[in-house]
């Protein structure tokens, strides 16, 4: 089968180069409806980045995203990967080169999760060792222990449920990922567990992401660049997280983002990325900690500065709520 | 039917009190054991035929009914005229056509059958969570390797379900099949209505096949479907 033969993956040292994806005025209507579900959506997701889709519910999120593995008919405008159109691809090979994460995780009820893994590579007529490898390397991967593989999807937690899905998605190392609120149905600590797990795991593999959430700060977090949509499926604003912290577009993003924007943006660096003044004394601070939580730690201890400790408790510098002023300001 | 009790009861055992009193006589039976092997494996054969045609003919549909859904009214009110036809006004329709024996059998007993499984397979198929299916459309599959490789499979406890009333169903049902002369276990019941041993013994057997049958279907569907054993675990 030769033109499944690029399909394959080479492994966790050759994962295949990620592919730039960009929407170009596309537009969805769907039958019936008076206005467009998403209206002239255009951008870039340069290969490698995280872009992450956010806005409120009904905005036109998931039909977007579901323009890209043709899971929805584009009506007008097109979507190029890697910088062909989805359109003049076969379907069903497009999708398998297109990692893909439904907001319901959908596992396969009567499948083991090693089965469910390997539902791509199959389709792709992997043989069984290189998929036996590939299951085993995924579960490392994941964090889940190997005896789980023979395991259905009913004997795991739905943390754990979703970590298979995301295995799934990965297992054929598609070069273009679409993930649909991927960690929505978890409790907020282990949500919070799975996002650093996946960040890490991106800074690995590099893939060009798309990222569906409804919730900024999981936006604010995950991406490289967010895309925050208006109900109708229109782009209010694309743009760094730190950007749309500074320079909302206009109101709508205002809104969106929150009242709380400027401590957002001091949730997006840590101490050791700022500059640091001399120290004048005032509660240790870890280098390592978010600069949010420096200025939440100063408030707790009616402090107006800080002393910034390294991992052995070496003074480094100080912190001052004056510079954390200007930070949030600027 | 006076004539044939005569000759179930014979002269052999007229000295025997038990027979003479019409009582439940073990003794009877274990000299008679032998006249109600033929009969039983005939029930059993006509039984698993007609299944397997019903089966095979109402997965079709159900295959079809399917991706067409407008056909699933009117199949469904076809093969439930089917289902609810007294068997015997069925033979009377059929003996122009097809004569007295088991080809007249067969066909009663998988029009029966067709409603139960059609029903089965389609519900089954129903039940299929939406985002299976959604999932696997999105990895890939071709409608024809969803159909077979999620769809289907997870529509099995289903259809399972209905392959075991059809089976039990189609049992009792052969029971009524010596009408069109084809045989079976009914014709020994009738043979000697008035004689215990004998309807005990025929209809005896007639129960154990269809609960035998059924725990077979049972047992297969617990082979082939391992997540539902697994999930109480
Ligand atoms: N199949 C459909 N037919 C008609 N309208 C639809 C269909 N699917 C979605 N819509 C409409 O399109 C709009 C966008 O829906 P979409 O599912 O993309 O929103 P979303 O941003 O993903 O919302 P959520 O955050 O609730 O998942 C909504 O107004 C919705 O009602
Ligand atoms: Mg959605």
């Amino acid at each position: 089968m030769p033109p499944t033969h690029t399909a394959q993956s080479e492994g966790p040292s050759g994962y295949r180069e990620a592919v730039e994806l960009e929407f170009a005025e596309a537009t969805k209507r769907y039958p019936g409806a008076d206005s467009p579900a998403v209206d002239g959506l255009s951008l870039t997701v340069p290969a490698g980045e995280i872009c992450v889709f956010v806005g409120p519910s009904g905005c036109g999120k998931t039909t977007a995203m579901r323009m890209v593995n043709r899971m929805i008919d584009i009506s007008s405008g097109d979507i190029l990967v890697g910088g062909r159109s989805v359109k003049d691809r076969d379907v069903d090979e497009l999708r398998r080169e297109i990692g893909y994460v439904i907001q319901q995780i959908g596992l396969f009820p009567h499948r083991t999760i090693a089965d469910n893994i390997a539902t791509v590579p199959r389709l792709l007529g992997w043989d069984r060792p290189k998929i036996n490898a590939r299951v085993e390397e995924l579960l490392d991967l994941i964090g889940l222990p190997q005896d789980m593989s023979k395991r259905y999807p009913a004997q795991l937690s739905g943390g754990q449920r979703q970590r298979v899905g995301v295995a799934r998605a990965l297992a054929a190392d598609p070069p273009l990922m679409l993930m649909d609120e991927p960690f929505g149905a978890i409790d907020p600590i282990n949500r919070e567990r799975l996002q650093n797990e996946f960040l890490r795991l991106q800074a690995e593999i590099r893939k060009t992401i798309v990222f569906v959430t409804h919730d900024i700060d999981e936006a604010i977090k995950m991406g490289d660049r967010i895309a925050i949509l208006q109900v109708g499926g229109k782009l209010a604003q694309y743009a760094t997280p730190s950007e749309i912290l500074l320079h909302p577009a206009n109101e709508f993003v205002e809104d969106f983002v929150g009242a709380d924007r400027a401590l957002k943006r001091l949730a997006l660096l840590r101490v050791s990325d700022i500059e640091l003044g001399p120290s004048n004394g005032g509660p240790s601070i870890r280098d390592t900690a978010l600069v949010r939580d420096a200025l939440s730690d100063l408030l707790q201890h009616g402090a107006l500065h800080g002393n910034v400790v390294d991992s052995g408790g070496r003074t480094v510098g100080g912190i001052s709520m004056e510079a954390l002023a200007r930070l949030a300001k600027a | 039917m006076i004539l044939a009790q005569l000759q179930i009861r014979g002269e052999d055992d007229a000295g025997d009190s038990c027979v003479a009193d019409n009582g439940f006589c073990p003794s009877w039976i274990a000299d008679n054991w032998e006249r109600y092997q033929d009969p039983f494996l005939e029930h059993l054969a006509l039984t698993l035929i007609s299944v397997a045609i019903g089966f095979v003919i109402a997965f079709g549909l159900a295959l079809v009914a399917h991706r067409r859904r407008w056909l699933i009214p009117p199949i469904t009110q076809i093969t439930g005229i089917l289902y609810t036809l007294p068997s015997v006004a069925l033979f009377f329709l059929l003996l122009p056509l097809t004569g007295r024996g088991k080809t007249t059998a067969v066909i009663a007993l998988v029009a029966y059958t067709l409603l139960i499984i059609f029903r089965n397979v389609i519900t089954g198929l129903e039940g299929v969570p939406a985002e299976a299916r959604d999932a696997g459309r999105g990895m890939g599959l071709t409608p024809r390797q969803l159909l077979w490789r999620v769809e289907l499979p997870l529509a099995l406890p289903a259809i399972m379900a209905g392959l075991r009333i059809a089976v039990t169903t189609t049992v009792g049902l052969t029971a009524l099949v010596f009408l069109a002369g084809a045989g079976g276990l009914g014709e020994e019941i009738f043979n000697d209505m008035q004689f215990r041993s004998n309807v005990v013994v025929a209809g005896g057997l007639c129960v154990l096949l269809a609960v035998v049958l059924d725990l077979l279907v049972l047992a297969a569907q617990k082979l082939i479907t391992p997540w539902t054993r697994k999930v109480a675990t």
